[in-house]
């Protein structure tokens, strides 16, 4: 399969059906692989669905679903290494699950309990893990993209083999930040991917209002870079198009732009309120025709790998495998509140012991 | 005699040469010191701080960047995430603001978000102040904006013995630092800067000039309007002392309330605008923690409540003068 940037239409390896529309021997994916990338999908879908639950019930304060763009993360994020850097935004949750963090972890974060590796200092955005080498975003739409650079840029200086990986949406290429640090990367050649979640809003606002341009990926050119469109819902595709840059950013031949063409089926957030902005008729469309879940499933059953049975039994496995995640969430305790002043600096500051005298006498510990 | 007195100016430096040392010699121990900004590559920095520096460490470790403050400060900051320890130069502080975003909303929140899993040991070394002709934009003090931004330290020293100690202990650090280096003085005053390595730490203030009726407490390239004042002050026989702060985040509480309370009357000097301001805090903490030993009001000297004029920086920096002034104001109170 060749992978070519700047095409007029996304990039795919399956129809809307799931029959391939390429040859399937270049991609060099085992069968066993296919079967792990479809519990991937599976598995990032019952997270979020579990995790959105308990906004439902009061017991979070926010959540960002990643529902209809599961191919988008798994798929990139399947060929990094466990020595890569990845930058996520509020909506990256799938693509940290696949490079280590654990959904118990995960649903700790949204809890805010002390099982965050964030402990509860981040609205539910991701907690990132140093081990892990994720970086857990701030909320400031698009400043994740020149910290990334910078790592990348880090990276090539010790003439490491790693690459860096950041997620951003299709708004974020509106803020300064995408242009500085696209050209920052192409400057130096740094060993950076740019994945933008082209879900086609930015809260209400649609992808023809926030850009005068038709795709995203266009934008590379103007910084001397490759930039993909590739289906984002097409798991495949998405694997295919992400594994080719990285080996390309890992060879030293710089950074490039994917731009991963899907579509949001939840609000944008749990405060959000999407019938106000949606046309009718949209998300249905996306969520029967174009599911990356459903249309990976018909590819492995028309692969003769995958059948009702196997179904089931997958869905009751995961389905029990968050119960236990989501029980050692909620088992483990709110941070306690003395700890609220820690980590401003490596040590407190004279001030910050004072304050600490303060909430102690205050909560009369 | 002709001999006597270039041995010793040899041993006096300007701040620029402080500063150069500092960067040389931390480069030299720890080889994750990277330095980067805007023509600070084979031009040296605008002011020359980074003169000789891309010879001696080439092009991965001494980075010309392109025109873009947010690209310096956040690369920085992955960078520092990633284990480095990334020197940032602004070309002014006027400019820092296209990066200010990732200094307060990144850098200053990464170790607290991250619940200490990641930090951000960098430094943002940038020019500050008036007094050159520079203009609204060539000169302004800025820094209430990151002393309020809990997560940065925050360093302003006033000669160059203290500017190459400060640098270094603010390279080593494992906290941002927002380096304010006062540009009026890069090269108007010097003092003895030894060779060797030696770090003054952040977070200790000085005691500049002892006197024992006033307390004078400032910073950065006000210390000399200070000295200043004092020499004039001395002549109707107030004794005024001098506290640097030369760290104003954290700042250091116990030498403020042991000058207030050797003097019992203070001016806190500042060239940045009044209102809102960092002086403001520092008489705000003294009026809580140390009323009992006043005995006249806290007066504040400070930049008037305008931006800053180019043709008429005269009458808008803070000066001997004024300083007097206000001394006055709080001694016959
Ligand atoms: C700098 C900034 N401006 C505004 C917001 C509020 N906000 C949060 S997410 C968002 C839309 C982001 O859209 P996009 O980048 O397309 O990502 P998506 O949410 O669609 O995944 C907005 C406006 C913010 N968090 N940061």
């Amino acid at each position: 399969m060749e992978i070519k940037p700047f095409t007029g239409q996304p990039i795919s390896v399956l129809a809307y059906d799931g029959s391939p529309v390429t040859n399937l021997d270049s991609l060099g994916i085992s069968k066993d692989e296919y079967l792990s990338i479809y519990r991937w999908l599976v598995l990032a879908r019952a997270v979020d669905d579990r995790g959105y639950i308990l906004v439902r019930q009061g017991r979070a304060g926010f959540y960002a679903q990643i529902a209809g763009q599961e191919a988008s993360q798994i798929g990139s994020a399947l060929p990094l290494t466990k020595d890569d850097w990845l930058y996520g935004d509020h909506r990256s949750q799938g693509s940290m699950l696949v490079k280590g963090l654990r959904a118990a972890e995960w649903f700790a974060h949204v809890l805010g309990r002390s099982l965050d590796p964030s402990q509860g200092r981040l609205m539910p955005h991701g907690p990132g893990r140093n081990d892990l080498h994720i970086v857990p975003p701030s909320s400031t739409v698009g400043n994740q993209i020149t910290e990334a650079v910078g790592t990348a840029m880090a990276q090539r200086i010790k003439k490491r083999k790693e690459i860096t990986i950041v997620y951003f949406g299709d708004g974020a290429t509106s803020e300064g930040d995408f242009h500085v640090g696209m050209n920052f990367a192409a400057v130096y050649g740094s060993p950076c991917i740019f994945f933008c979640q082209n879900n086609q809003y930015a809260i209400s606002v649609r992808l023809q209002e926030q850009t005068h341009t038709k795709t995203i990926a266009e934008k590379a050119k103007a910084y001397g870079m490759d930039g993909f469109l590739v289906d984002g819902n097409d798991v495949l595709a998405v694997y295919a198009v992400s594994k080719h840059c990285a080996d390309k950013a890992r060879s030293g031949n710089g950074p490039s732009l994917i731009e991963a063409y899907t579509y949001r089926y939840g609000p944008h957030s749990s405060a959000d309120d999407d019938t106000r902005y949606r046309p009718k008729g949209e998300l249905e469309m996306w969520r029967n025709e174009r599911d990356p879940v459903v249309r990976f499933r018909r590819f492995l059953e028309k692969q003769k790998l995958w059948n009702d049975d196997k179904e089931q039994k997958l869905l009751a496995e995961v389905k029990a495998e968050l119960a236990v995640a989501l029980e050692e969430a909620e088992k483990s305790p709110v941070p306690e509140p003395m700890t609220v002043l820690d980590h401003t600096y490596e040590k407190l500051t004279p001030h910050l012991e004072w304050e600490r005298k303060e909430l102690a006498a205050e909560l009369g510990v | 005699m002709a001999t006597a007195e270039v041995t010793k100016t040899q041993t006096q430096s300007t701040m620029v040469q402080a500063l150069r040392s500092a960067l040389l010699e931390e480069m030299e121990r720890d080889e994750n010191v990277v330095l980067l900004g805007e023509d600070i590559g084979p031009r040296g920095g605008v002011f020359l701080i980074t003169e000789g520096l891309i010879d001696r460490f080439g092009k991965d470790r001494v980075i010309d960047t392109p025109l873009a403050e947010a690209g310096i400060i956040g690369a920085a900051v992955g960078m520092a995430c990633y284990g480095l320890r990334p020197v940032a130069e602004i070309q002014f502080i006027d400019f820092i603001f296209p990066g200010f975003d990732l200094l307060v909303s990144e850098a200053a929140k990464m170790r607290y978000r991250s619940a200490g899993q990641f930090a951000c040991p960098m430094v943002v070394r940038s020019p500050y102040g008036g007094g050159v002709r520079g203009g609204g934009y060539h000169s302004q003090s800025p820094e209430a904006y990151f002393v309020a931004t809990p997560g940065l330290k925050v360093v302003a020293p006033s000669n160059p013995y203290d500017a190459k100690g400060l640098l270094i202990a603010s390279i080593r650090d494992n906290d941002p630092v927002v380096f304010m280096e006062p540009k009026k003085i890069y090269r108007a005053v010097k003092n003895e800067v030894p060779a060797g390595t030696y770090e003054i730490p952040i977070g200790k203030a000085a005691i500049t000039r002892e006197g024992k009726h006033v307390s004078v407490i400032t910073y950065g390239a006000m210390v000399h309007v200070a000295l200043e004042a004092a020499e004039i002050m001395q002549k109707e026989r107030v004794e005024v002392e001098i506290l640097d702060l030369r760290t104003l985040q954290p700042y250091d509480s116990e030498a403020i309330l042991e000058t207030v309370g050797k003097t019992g009357h203070v001016v806190v000097l500042q060239e940045a605008p009044r209102i809102g301001g960092f002086a403001g805090e520092i008489a705000a903490f003294i009026a809580e923690e140390a009323i009992g030993y006043l005995e006249g009001p806290i007066v504040r000297v400070a930049g008037w409540d305008t931006p800053f004029p180019y043709a008429l920086e005269k009458a808008y920096m803070p000066n001997a003068q004024r300083v007097c002034r206000a001394i006055k104001k709080s001694i016959n109170f």
